[in-house]
């Protein structure tokens, strides 16, 4: 079995999401210890990862989160913000040479830094919310997050092998929009 | 290459203080680090632990001022110490993460002073806890990828097997059956006092970690597995410290406590992968042979006697941190089934041990077998690293899913 089918194991929306940290984390350091093409293609997982992950976040738990839980809203906020900055990163990281030092050095910082993130939402964030809603509701929102998914283009186009080795799947604004799109067509499909 | 750490310098006590900044340590990486590097942290956090426990009990025993303030300016350093130590593990990893550390710990370093010690009952008592460590890592392993939806391997690296050991529901003995009898302090050999002070001062840090961290958790199942393990770990603990001859004077415990540190971060020195922790063992080994010296001159002040003859004459081959895969299997063969009687080991379930078991049970099945069954109908199967065959016990092979 691969990593990569581990969240489908998860019941609810929470689990899901705190699985999705553990790939997250670990294709971080799969990067991290990649060269070559490799690097190039583990790369583009994860930029599709933290698109797909994030804006599930974004789209779905933090609005629950900010309604939900005391002092959402400023919780809330210092998420967005994290993710903000994130996104960001990815935007200059896509800029550089793969190989370079700059890339190690920029990569680094925003793995602890995503680290850091996913820690403050499941401590101050996730585990607040099951105490709050329930268990049918978070479940029903994980089948949500699991098509929009499915929806959104996952890997580079078929074919478009040099397109890989500049790191593509596309530019990341560009991902995470089409990822965003997918996930509000999905959830008004599902609903 | 010897070394005998009454014959060397080290750091004047009015030289130890460190300031935030250097206390402030650069945690390891926790996805790219050695994980005997973690484990040698985690060891080593254990024994500065034990150091500070221990000399406030004896500050507490100890009607003399001067040896009073001694013992406290001392301490303060093995604080500082266990904060430089400890802190070089990852906020990034979670309490389980380190508890399965810890019990890699457990297992890894049991086994290799179960290989190395010249006493036959001593002995005996490592090779009967390994096993029930190595059971635990099993368990948290389970409960691993259940909560947090990640494989253990991750962790251990495929240097520790992770496979039942003896079942844990078996491991909660009446109390009285966990008191072992104590090496003779003038009989024992050297490295017999330092291996039950090492194993002993893991197992103290396991059960505070866990009696402290289990209620951290939200999931029921999680806070339920630290409890029955915590308590075992109560046992350990009991199993342990017994071996230590209690006739040994407050100053003879003192000079093995600092001996031992000395020997832990010579060992660790030797062994270590990463060159910036080797630097900090290096440097605590040179703070722990002033603690040492100033040990060895209360014992002779106070106890009429020369350390020498207590001490080895040099430190015993490095304490290292390896597979122990084949040594375990032997054991998984061959010391499954037994348990605790008295001071002793026998075979059969006995009445004791059966009124135990029925008391802490209750009738239901333990925290410990639910975690592994919970796994079973939520993947399928139980979560093993089995990296050397089938399970030496043909009880405890994989069973086939039940609906398949
Ligand atoms: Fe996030
Ligand atoms: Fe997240
Ligand atoms: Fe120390
Ligand atoms: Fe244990
Ligand atoms: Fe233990
Ligand atoms: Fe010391």
């Amino acid at each position: 079995m691969s990593v990569e089918d581990r969240p489908e194991h998860a019941e609810d929306v929470i689990e899901l999401l705190v699985g999705q940290h553990m790939l997250i984390r670990d294709l971080f350091a799969e990067v991290q210890t990649a060269t070559g093409e490799h690097r190039a293609e583990a790369f583009a997982r994860l930029v599709h990862l933290l698109a797909v992950h994030e804006t599930a976040e974004e789209e779905v738990v933090h609005p629950l989160a900010r309604r939900g839980i005391d002092g959402g809203e400023q919780v809330v906020e210092d998420r967005l913000h994290e993710e903000r900055e994130a996104k960001e990163a990815l935007v200059r990281l896509e800029g550089m040479d793969l190989g370079s030092e700059e890339f190690d050095a920029a990569l680094a910082l925003l793995r602890d830094s995503v680290l850091q993130h996913a820690h403050y939402e499941e401590a101050y964030e996730f585990r607040h919310l099951r105490g709050r809603y329930d268990q049918d509701r978070l479940e029903t929102l994980a089948a949500q997050v699991r098509m929009a998914e499915k929806a959104a283009p996952t890997h580079p186009h078929p074919g478009n092998e040099t397109a890989v080795k500049n790191l593509t799947v596309g530019p990341v604004l560009a991902v995470f929009d089409r990822v965003r799109d997918a996930m509000r067509g999905g959830g008004s499909q599902g609903g | 290459m010897t070394f005998n750490p009454l014959e060397h310098r080290g750091i004047p006590l009015d030289r130890q203080l460190r300031n935030w900044r250097e206390l402030d340590v650069e945690p390891i990486d926790p996805d790219h680090a050695d994980p005997y590097t973690r484990c040698r942290i985690i060891a080593m956090n254990g024994i500065e632990v034990e150091a500070i426990l221990f000399s406030h009990q004896f500050a507490r025993n100890c009607p003399s001022m001067d040896v009073k303030r001694q013992l406290a300016e001392v301490r303060y350093m093995e604080q500082q110490q266990q904060r430089a130590v400890n802190w070089l593990l990852p906020g990034v990893s979670s309490a389980l993460e380190n508890t399965i550390a810890y019990e890699q710990v457990a297992v890894d370093l049991t086994a290799w002073v179960a290989r190395m010690e010249p006493d036959p009952y001593l002995k005996q008592a490592y090779e009967f806890g390994v096993l029930e460590d190595f059971d635990h890592l099993y368990r948290y392993a389970n409960l691993y990828e259940m909560v947090q939806h990640r494989k253990a391997e991750k962790i251990v690296d495929g240097l520790t097997e992770v496979i039942p050991g003896r079942p844990t529901r078996y491991h909660h003995r009446h109390p009285h059956d966990n008191v072992r009898e104590p090496y003779d302090r003038n009989a024992a050999a050297p490295i017999s006092k330092l291996h039950a002070l090492t194993i002993m001062a893991a197992e103290q840090q396991t059960m505070n970690y866990y009696m402290n961290v289990g209620p951290e958790y939200m999931e029921p199942i999680a806070r339920q597995l630290y409890q029955e393990i915590g308590l075992v770990e109560e046992e350990h603990v009991t199993h342990y410290e017994s071996l230590v001859d209690p006739g040994e004077t407050w100053w003879e415990r003192l000079v093995n406590h600092e001996y031992n540190e000395c020997y832990l971060y010579h060992s660790f020195m030797e062994t270590e992968s990463d060159p910036r922790i080797k630097a900090i063992w290096e440097l605590h080994l040179d703070m722990e042979l002033e603690h040492l010296r100033l040990a060895c001159d209360l014992m002779r002040e106070h106890d009429g006697r020369e350390p020498e003859q207590v001490l080895a004459p040099e430190l015993p081959p490095p304490v290292t941190f390896e597979p122990n895969k084949a040594y375990l299997r032997e054991l998984l063969d061959t010391q499954m089934d037994l348990t605790t009687l008295g001071a002793g080991y026998v075979w059969e379930a006995h009445e004791r041990f059966e009124r135990m078991q029925e008391g802490i049970h209750g009738g239901e099945a333990p925290p410990s077998d639910r975690v592994v069954d919970a796994h079973r109908e939520r993947f399928g199967s139980d979560y093993r690293l089995s990296t050397e065959g089938e399970h030496p016990d043909p009880r405890l092979r994989e069973q086939p899913s039940q609906e398949r």
